[in-house]
C-alpha cells in the first residue's frame, strides 16, 4: 500500500482500531531518503471533499477607476521620467515603497513633496494642482494596493500565458503515456471542457478536477453490503449515501469497506507529471471547446 | 474524592518530584518554596502534614505574578508560563496524571467561549489563570473552572490573520498587535501599561506572535510579507518598553550576510518575517529564531543570492541582540517557505557525545539537526514528498531545482507554498527520543503573475491536493520511525507530547486524537467537531491535569474524571 488515492481501489479490511494505523510504505521517487516500512494496513483516513482554500480570491484586484486613470495620465506627463513608468522606480526612488506614500491620505503628504521638492535629491518643485496631485495620489495608492493583490492568482490571468505548450505534443500524451483515454475522450465528456472553465481554472481541473469522486461498498458484519457516495472517511467512521439517497454511517472496526476513487489516476499523475508535460496538455486541453464557440 | 484527599494529592506532587518540580509555587517563589518543601519532606510522616501542605499553597494566591528565572528551570512541569511551554521548544510536558493507561476516561473539565475569532494561540496558565489571544483581543480566564476573570480588546486596522498568544514577566503581560505595536498589560485586570510601536504598520508590517521573555529582555518579532519590508526583532526594557537593541534579518551594507543581496534597495526591502517566537538556551545565553521568507516573496529576480539571513535559523545573544551563527535552510527561496518552525533544544547523544542540539522541521520539506552551540550542521533529511530540491550541499542545505521556480505558464511544484509543515508546533520526547511534525503533502502549480520589477509576493501557487501525516522522526537521522496518516486536507493542529506516554493532536476532520508517542497508535479520539488551528497545551492545578485545546472560537479544557474510583452508579 502506498497511499491513499495511489490505488483504484482502496480496500480497507479493519479488524479493529489497531489496524486503522497504517504505516505507510512510501513510493521511490518523490521520496528517496524514506524508509520502506511493512503495509500494516489501507490508508486510515481520508476525506472524500476536502476543501481547497487557497483556490478562491482573498483580494481580487482593484479596479482602477476614472480618477486613479486621470492620476495616471498625469503621473506619466509629471513623474513617471524620475520614478519610473509603473512608480517602481528608475533615477528617483521607488514610490510603491515610499513611507510617504504609505501615510499619504488623498495626496496630504505627497502634496508638500510635489510643491517644495526635495532640493537635496534633486527632485525639482513642480506647479500642479491640488486636485491634480489628489489624482497621482489616488493611482499611487491604487498602484499599492495592485501590488498586495499580486498574491493571488486572478480568475481572468490571460489564457496566452498558459499556453507555452505544444497542443500537437499534449495530444499525444492525452492518447498514449498519459492514459487520459482510459476515462475521458476528447468528443465526449471533454468535448466542450474548456468552454466551462476559464483558462486558469481548466488548468487546475485538468490537472486535479474538484467535486465528489469517492465511492464506498461497505460491508457489514452481518455480511449486507451498502454502497453508495462516500460522504465522510476518517479513522474511526465511515458514512455514504446509500442507492436510496439516505446518508448512513458505521464504525470502522465493525465493517469492511471497499473505497473506489476516480481521481486516483489524477493523483498518480500529480507526481509523475514533467513541466513541459503539464504545458503541453494544456495546450491540447484548451482546444477542445465546441465549433460554436470556437467561431 | 475529598477536598482532604484533594490537598493531599497536590501535596505529595512536589515530595515525589525531589524538589525539581514545585508544583505551581516556583512561579512565586522558587527559593521560599525550595525551603518550604524540604521542611515538608523532614516532617513528612507528622500528622500534621495537610495543614502544611494547605500552607504551602499559600504563597501562590497571594502572588499572582511570574518570576522570569522560573522559566529558567529545564522542562516544563505544571505550568505553561511561556509560548511552548518552555524555552526548549519541546513540547513536552513532566506532567503523567492523564496517562497512556487512563486517557481512554478523558472528559470534559469545561468549555469557554469567546464568540470572536478562530484561536490560533497557544495559552499561558500561570498561578491557576489561562491567558490567551486572538488578534486584538486577550482573554484571562480561571483555568479550574473555565470563568472569565478579563477581556481586553483593543481593535485596530492590520492584518489579523492569527494571533498566537501573550508572555509574561512578574505581574505584566505582553502583546503584540495587528498595528505592530507592543502592549504591556497589568495581569490581574488586562490595564495597558505601555503602548510602543515595533514597527509601521502604514508600511505593511503587523504582528501575531508571542513575544518570548529573557531575564530583563521582552523580545517580540513582526509579521508582513505583502509588501517589501525589513524583518526585525526588537528587545524592550520589560518596566519601560524603551528599546534595548533590534536586529534585522537583512543586514546593513557591508556587514556580513550582505555579499549575497545584490545592492542595498534589496536589503531594505529583502523580507525575513520574525512570525514566530524563538527558543533560548540559558547556559549558552543564546537566543534561536526562525525568520521569514524574502521579498518580493515568488519572484528572485531583484535578489539573486542566498539572501541571507531569510529563511534561516539564526542564533542571537540576547543581551546584545549580537548574531553569533546562522544556518540557511531555504537558500534563495521563491515559495514561500519560511524558516520560522520551532527550532527545537534538546541534549542528546550524537554519534557517541553529547550534544547541544537544535532541530527543525522546516516549510520546505527538510528537516534539520545543527549543533547549537556553533550551528554546526550534522544532518539533513527530507521528511515528505518533495520535488524542489535535487539534493543537499555541502552545507547540508538543500538544492533547488530550477524547473521549481514560478513561471507565468505554472510549474508544478510539491509542496504548495503553504508548505510541508508550518506554524503548528512541533515537539520533542525525551522519553521516546523522537521529534514530531505535522506534515502535509500538498501539490500545487506556483505562477508568476506580474512581469517587470515585482512588488510584493508578484504570483502565487494554486492547491490541486493536499493530505497530511504525523509522523515521528529519529532526531540523529531525520529518518521517518513511524507514521499515522490523518486523511486528505491540510492539517494545522500542532503536537503535544507528556510524561504520560501521550502525544496529542488532532487530523483535519475535526478528531482529537491522543496516540501513543513511540508507536503512533491511538489511545483516545474524540471528534470535536472542527479542525483545530492551534498547538495544544496542559498543567495541573488542585491536583488535577488538565489538556487544552481550542476548537474555533471555544476553549476545551479535558481532564479525568473528578471522581473516579468512588462514584456508585
Amino acid at each position: 500500500m502506498k497511499r491513499t488515492s495511489k490505488s483504484k481501489l482502496l480496500v480497507a479490511q479493519l479488524a479493529g482500531i489497531s489496524l486503522a494505523l497504517a504505516i505507510v510504505a512510501t513510493a521511490a521517487a518523490r521520496r528517496p531518503q524514506e524508509p520502506e516500512k511493512p503495509a500494516t494496513a489501507a490508508a486510515p483516513a481520508a476525506a472524500p471533499n476536502p476543501p481547497k482554500p487557497l483556490k478562491k480570491q482573498r483580494r481580487p484586484p482593484p479596479p482602477a477607476d476614472a480618477t486613479v486613470e486621470r492620476g495616471r495620465t498625469q503621473y506619466t506627463a509629471s513623474c513617471g521620467f524620475c520614478h519610473g513608468p509603473d512608480a517602481t522606480g528608475a533615477r528617483g526612488p521607488d514610490l510603491l515603497r515610499s513611507p510617504i506614500v504609505a501615510h499619504d491620505v488623498k495626496g496630504n503628504m505627497i502634496g508638500d513633496v510635489v510643491h517644495n521638492g526635495r532640493p537635496d535629491k534633486g527632485m525639482p518643485p513642480l506647479p500642479l494642482a491640488d486636485d491634480q496631485i489628489a489624482d497621482i495620489a489616488a493611482y499611487l495608492h491604487w498602484r499599492i494596493a495592485e501590488g498586495l493583490s499580486s498574491s493571488e492568482v486572478p480568475q481572468g490571468y490571460p489564457a496566452e500565458k498558459l499556453l507555452t505548450g505544444n497542443a500537437q505534443d499534449g495530444k499525444a500524451f492525452f492518447e498514449g503515456a498519459g492514459g487520459c483515454t482510459k476515462c475521458h475522450s476528447a468528443t465526449g465528456d471533454l468535448a466542450d471542457v474548456s468552454g466551462k472553465y476559464s483558462a486558469i481554472d481548466l488548468e487546475a481541473q485538468m490537472l486535479y478536477p474538484e467535486g465528489k469522486f469517492k465511492s464506498a461498498k461497505v460491508t457489514l458484519g452481518s455480511g449486507e453490503v451498502v454502497e453508495g457516495k462516500l460522504e465522510h472517511l476518517d479513522e474511526f467512521s465511515v458514512a455514504i449515501t446509500d442507492a436510496n439517497g439516505w446518508y448512513r454511517a458505521f464504525p470502522r472496526s465493525d465493517v469492511k469497506i471497499e473505497v473506489t476513487d476516480k481521481l486516483a489516476a489524477h493523483r498518480e499523475m500529480l507526481d509523475k507529471l514533467t513541466q513541459k508535460q503539464m504545458h503541453d496538455l494544456f495546450a491540447y486541453v484548451h482546444t477542445l471547446e465546441k465549433e460554436a464557440a470556437k467561431q | 474524592m475529598s477536598r482532604a484527599n484533594l490537598i493531599l494529592r497536590v501535596g505529595q506532587k512536589p515530595l515525589e518530584a525531589d524538589g525539581m518540580s514545585l508544583s505551581r509555587d516556583h512561579n512565586a517563589n522558587v527559593q521560599s518554596a525550595r525551603r518550604l518543601c524540604a521542611f515538608v519532606n523532614i516532617v513528612r510522616a507528622a500528622s500534621v502534614l495537610l495543614l502544611l501542605l494547605a500552607a504551602l499553597r499559600v504563597p501562590s494566591l497571594a502572588a499572582q505574578g511570574l518570576d522570569p528565572s522560573a522559566l529558567l528551570k529545564p522542562d516544563a512541569t505544571d505550568t505553561w508560563p511561556t509560548y511552548n511551554g518552555d524555552y526548549s521548544g519541546k513540547r513536552y510536558s513532566t506532567l503523567d496524571q492523564i496517562n497512556a493507561g487512563n486517557v481512554n476516561q478523558l472528559t470534559l473539565a469545561w468549555i469557554y467561549r469567546t464568540h470572536g475569532q478562530a484561536i490560533k494561540a497557544t495559552s499561558l496558565e500561570v498561578n491557576n489563570i489561562l491567558y490567551f489571544t486572538v488578534p486584538d483581543n486577550i482573554y484571562a480566564i480561571d483555568a479550574r473552572f473555565g470563568q472569565p476573570i478579563w477581556h481586553f480588546e483593543r481593535k485596530v486596522a492590520g492584518d489579523h490573520i492569527g494571533h498566537r498568544g501573550v508572555a509574561m514577566y512578574k505581574d505584566r503581560l505582553y502583546f503584540t498587535t495587528s498595528d505592530a505595536h507592543l502592549l504591556c498589560l497589568t495581569a490581574k485586570d488586562g490595564k495597558v501599561v505601555w503602548d510602543i510601536v515595533l514597527a509601521d504598520d502604514k508600511l505593511g508590517y503587523f504582528a501575531t506572535m508571542a513575544p518570548i521573555v529573557i531575564r530583563d529582555h521582552i523580545i517580540a518579532g513582526v509579521s508582513g510579507d505583502s509588501t517589501d519590508i525589513r524583518g526585525v526583532l526588537t528587545s524592550v526594557d520589560p518596566e519601560t518598553g524603551k528599546v534595548q537593541w533590534r536586529w534585522y534579518t537583512e543586514p546593513d551594507s557591508g556587514q556580513p550576510g550582505s555579499e549575497t543581496w545584490p545592492n542595498a534597495d534589496a536589503l531594505l526591502h529583502g523580507g525575513g518575517m520574525t512570525w514566530m517566537t524563538g527558543t533560548y538556551d540559558p547556559e549558552l545565553n543564546l537566543l534561536y529564531w526562525g525568520t521569514g521568507n524574502p521579498n518580493p516573496v515568488l519572484v528572485g529576480d531583484s535578489r539573486p543570492g542566498d539572501n541571507l539571513f531569510t529563511c534561516s535559523i539564526v542564533a542571537l545573544n540576547p543581551d546584545t541582540g549580537k548574531l553569533q551563527w546562522t544556518f540557511q535552510p531555504s537558500p534563495h527561496d521563491v515559495h514561500d517557505w519560511d524558516a520560522v518552525q520551532t527550532p527545537i533544544l534538546f541534549n542528546r547523544d550524537y554519534q557517541g557525545k553529547q550534544r547541544k542540539l537544535l532541530a527543525q522541521a522546516s516549510r520546505n520539506g527538510f528537516y534539520f539537526l545543527l549543533d547549537r552551540s556553533t550551528g554546526e550542521h550534522l544532518a539533513t533529511n527530507q521528511f515528505i514528498d518533495q520535488t524542489w530540491a535535487s539534493g543537499v550541499d555541502a552545507k547540508g542545505r538543500p538544492i533547488a531545482r530550477p524547473e521549481a521556480t514560478p513561471t507565468s505558464d505554472g510549474a508544478l511544484v510539491e509542496p504548495g507554498s503553504d508548505g510541508a509543515t508550518n506554524w503548528m508546533a512541533p515537539s520533542f520526547d525525551p522519553q521516546t527520543g523522537l521529534f514530531y511534525v505535522m506534515a502535509r503533502r500538498i501539490i500545487s502549480v506556483f505562477y508568476r503573475t506580474v512581469d517587470g520589477k515585482v512588488e510584493g509576493w508578484g504570483g502565487r501557487d494554486r492547491n490541486l491536493y493536499m493530505d497530511s501525516t504525523l509522523r515521528a522522526l529519529d532526531y540523529k537521522t531525520g529518518k521517518i520511525v513511524w507514521n499515522h496518516e490523518l486523511g486528505e486536507g491540510e492539517d494545522t493542529a500542532g503536537i503535544l507530547t507528556t510524561a504520560g506516554h501521550l502525544l496529542f493532536t488532532a487530523d483535519h476532520l475535526g478528531n482529537l486524537l491522543a496516540l501513543d508517542p513511540a508507536t503512533g497508535k491511538t489511545l483516545w479520539h474524540l471528534n470535536v467537531g472542527e479542525h483545530v488551528v492551534a498547538s495544544l497545551m496542559t498543567y495541573e492545578i488542585f491536583g488535577r491535569q488538565y489538556i487544552i485545546v481550542p476548537v474555533g472560537d471555544t476553549m476545551y479544557a479535558f481532564s479525568l474524571p473528578e471522581k473516579p474510583e468512588g462514584k456508585k452508579k
